[in-house]
């Protein structure tokens, strides 16, 4: 029984960082219907930055702030050099080039970074864990999991409050209309990569501060496609719930499974069960059928 | 006709998609300020492309005005991007009720106030539109994907009219409603037109209804404006009676196999 709380929570807790990096993957999609298989590498970058001004001195929350700068920056700088002339040619053509890109931040990384293996030090969050009740929890991820919801909070407030996240969502409904209607389509673009690269960076960074960060941590990009075809590709709650799930299933994996089938189930897990949830409900949890009236 | 203060000038204008396919063949309109006018054509004329030209959002579909130049209040807008051209003032409805399906009501209308920067005057804007669209007040907390068809048509007019237009381009308000909510739809159309000042590019294949609103009316053909008069003239004019308003010179029913269609059909396209 035991195992099993602490296996649900740790798994809710992880969920919450998946959520927050599938979260910025919807956005683009939903907005600029571009399928984005670059999210790994941008988790990545984020993580890196943080990582490089934690260990310059700069304390934890600011060393987030900046990396929340530069990853803005770099979303509008990714939109504008290598997706603004895509805007209208083939998806395939547009995936290709997001392949590309996870090519050339991965390179860009191993070259600045290296290959090898880092971490926050010193630790972050202590290792002393805490206590509720029954369960114990390790703090790193009790804090990440607050960051991730605070962060999950914010954007999707900024989504429902604000005069550009509306303009989003209609763009993201129908771009000829909201055109139409004065909403600049590029602006909302760059907002998508914007505010994508930033959720990445964040999840990234609480990553690498469970695990330590190296480049398998790009890992995460994969893992973010079951998270989104399970709540539906365009669906902001189907994400963040998708990402529950995900760390659920691939902790409650680990736990039990590992046993009998050694090596690697909790990384295959959530692919075969993303493989068998589609069969019967291909739009994912919360996914956009298309609205007809009868 | 020679009205000096006219709103929008489309000068003898060419359109391209991809560069290839002429689509309109040189045709020019004139909208005068605070004016209604027409514009009537069948299917394929090229109607709702001569309105994408004048938004700019002809650009969106990989087309492009190759020839002639738009002018809105004097000033050529031909190639400007679209969201500048609606700062500008003109608007357009595009047909087909493209309402934002998974946004409220309000929340559709909120969009088209996007422009508007400060909070009062998006409260102003809702007021108008409610006034004149009542029946969106009821629904404005409901998903605009789940609506009537006549309330989709009153969420995208009335989502046109947030932005505080100047001139609005109407495509085929009437497709698919019924006669009654066309009625209706239209009548406010015109109190906006006297009682806002705002002018209005109407496209509509319902010729009859067209040709009561608009005092004035092009008819277009195949990339061309093959006529263009006042209303009561064209309401006179034997080919529109025929091929529009669907009457023989007699008034009475006929027979389609009297008719050499196609024979005075070509005469108008030279």
């Amino acid at each position: 029984m035991d195992l099993f709380l602490m296996t649900l929570t740790t798994g809710i807790m992880v969920g919450g960082i998946y959520a927050l990096v599938a979260l910025g993957w919807v956005l683009i999609y939903k907005c600029s219907g571009v399928l984005n298989l670059a999210m790994g590498e941008m988790t990545l970058i984020g993580a890196y930055v943080s990582l490089s001004f934690y260990s310059m001195g700069v304390p934890f929350l600011l060393s987030m702030l900046f990396m929340l700068i530069i990853g803005f920056i770099l979303g509008i700088l990714t939109e504008r050099i290598f997706l603004d002339r895509l805007i209208g040619e083939p998806v395939l053509t547009v995936i290709m080039v997001t392949v590309g890109l996870s090519f050339f931040f991965k390179g860009t990384l191993e070259f600045i970074w290296g290959t090898d293996t880092r971490s926050f030090t010193p630790p972050v969050f202590s290792i002393e864990p805490i206590r509720i009740g029954p369960l114990v929890i390790g703090q790193v991820y009790l804090w990440s999991f607050v960051a991730a919801i605070v962060l999950l909070v914010i954007f999707v407030s900024f989504f429902k409050y604000t005069r550009w996240g509306l303009a989003m969502q209609a763009t993201a409904d129908d771009e000829m209309a909201a055109l139409s209607l004065g909403v600049s389509a590029r602006f909302v673009y760059a907002a998508a990569w914007a505010i994508a690269f930033m959720a990445a960076g964040v999840g990234g960074t609480l990553l690498g501060n469970i695990n330590g960060l190296n480049i398998s941590v790009g890992y995460l990009g994969l893992l973010v496609l079951p998270v989104v075809v399970l709540g539906g590709l365009n669906s902001v709650p189907g994400a963040i719930l998708g990402g529950v799930i995900i760390g659920v299933l691939q902790n409650f994996c680990g736990a039990y499974l590992d046993r009998y089938f050694p090596g690697g189930v909790k990384e295959i897990a959530p692919f075969a069960f993303m493989a068998v949830f589609l069969l019967w409900k291909p739009y994912g949890i919360w996914g956009w059928e298309r609205i007809e009236r009868v | 006709m020679d009205s000096p203060q006219s709103i929008l000038k489309i000068n003898n204008i060419e359109v391209k998609y991809h560069e290839v396919i002429l689509v309109i063949k040189g045709v020019s309109i004139e909208v005068p300020e605070g004016g209604i006018v027409a514009l009537l054509g069948a299917n394929g004329a090229g109607k709702s492309t001569i309105l994408k030209a004048v938004s700019g959002l002809l650009k969106h579909e990989d087309g492009r005005v190759t020839d002639g130049s738009i002018e809105f209040l004097g000033q050529r807008i031909d190639r400007m991007p679209p969201e500048k051209i609606a700062k500008m003032g003109i608007v357009q409805v595009i047909e087909g009720r493209r309402v934002f399906e998974h946004l409220t009501v309000e929340q559709n209308l909120k969009v088209g106030a996007h422009m508007r920067k400060f909070g009062r005057s998006i409260k102003e804007g809702l007021e108008m539109v409610y006034h004149y669209f009542p029946r969106l007040y009821e629904k404005r907390n409901e998903i605009a994907g789940f609506i009537s068809g006549g309330e989709q048509q009153m969420t995208v007019v009335g989502r046109a009219l947030m932005t505080s237009p100047r001139l609005i381009l109407l495509d085929e308000p009437s497709m698919g409603l019924a006669p009654l909510l066309i009625h209706e739809i239209f009548n406010i159309i015109t109190r906006l037109n006297q009682e806002e000042k705002i002018s209005l590019l109407l496209v509509e294949q319902n010729a009859k209804l067209a040709l009561n609103v608009a005092p004035y009316a092009y008819v277009l053909e195949n990339g061309r404006i093959v006529m263009n008069d006042s209303a009561e003239k064209l309401r006179e004019n034997p080919d529109i009676k025929d091929f529009y308003l669907g009457m023989t010179d007699l008034g009475g029913r006929k027979s389609f196999r009297d008719v050499k269609h196609y024979k005075r059909r070509k005469r108008w396209l030279t």
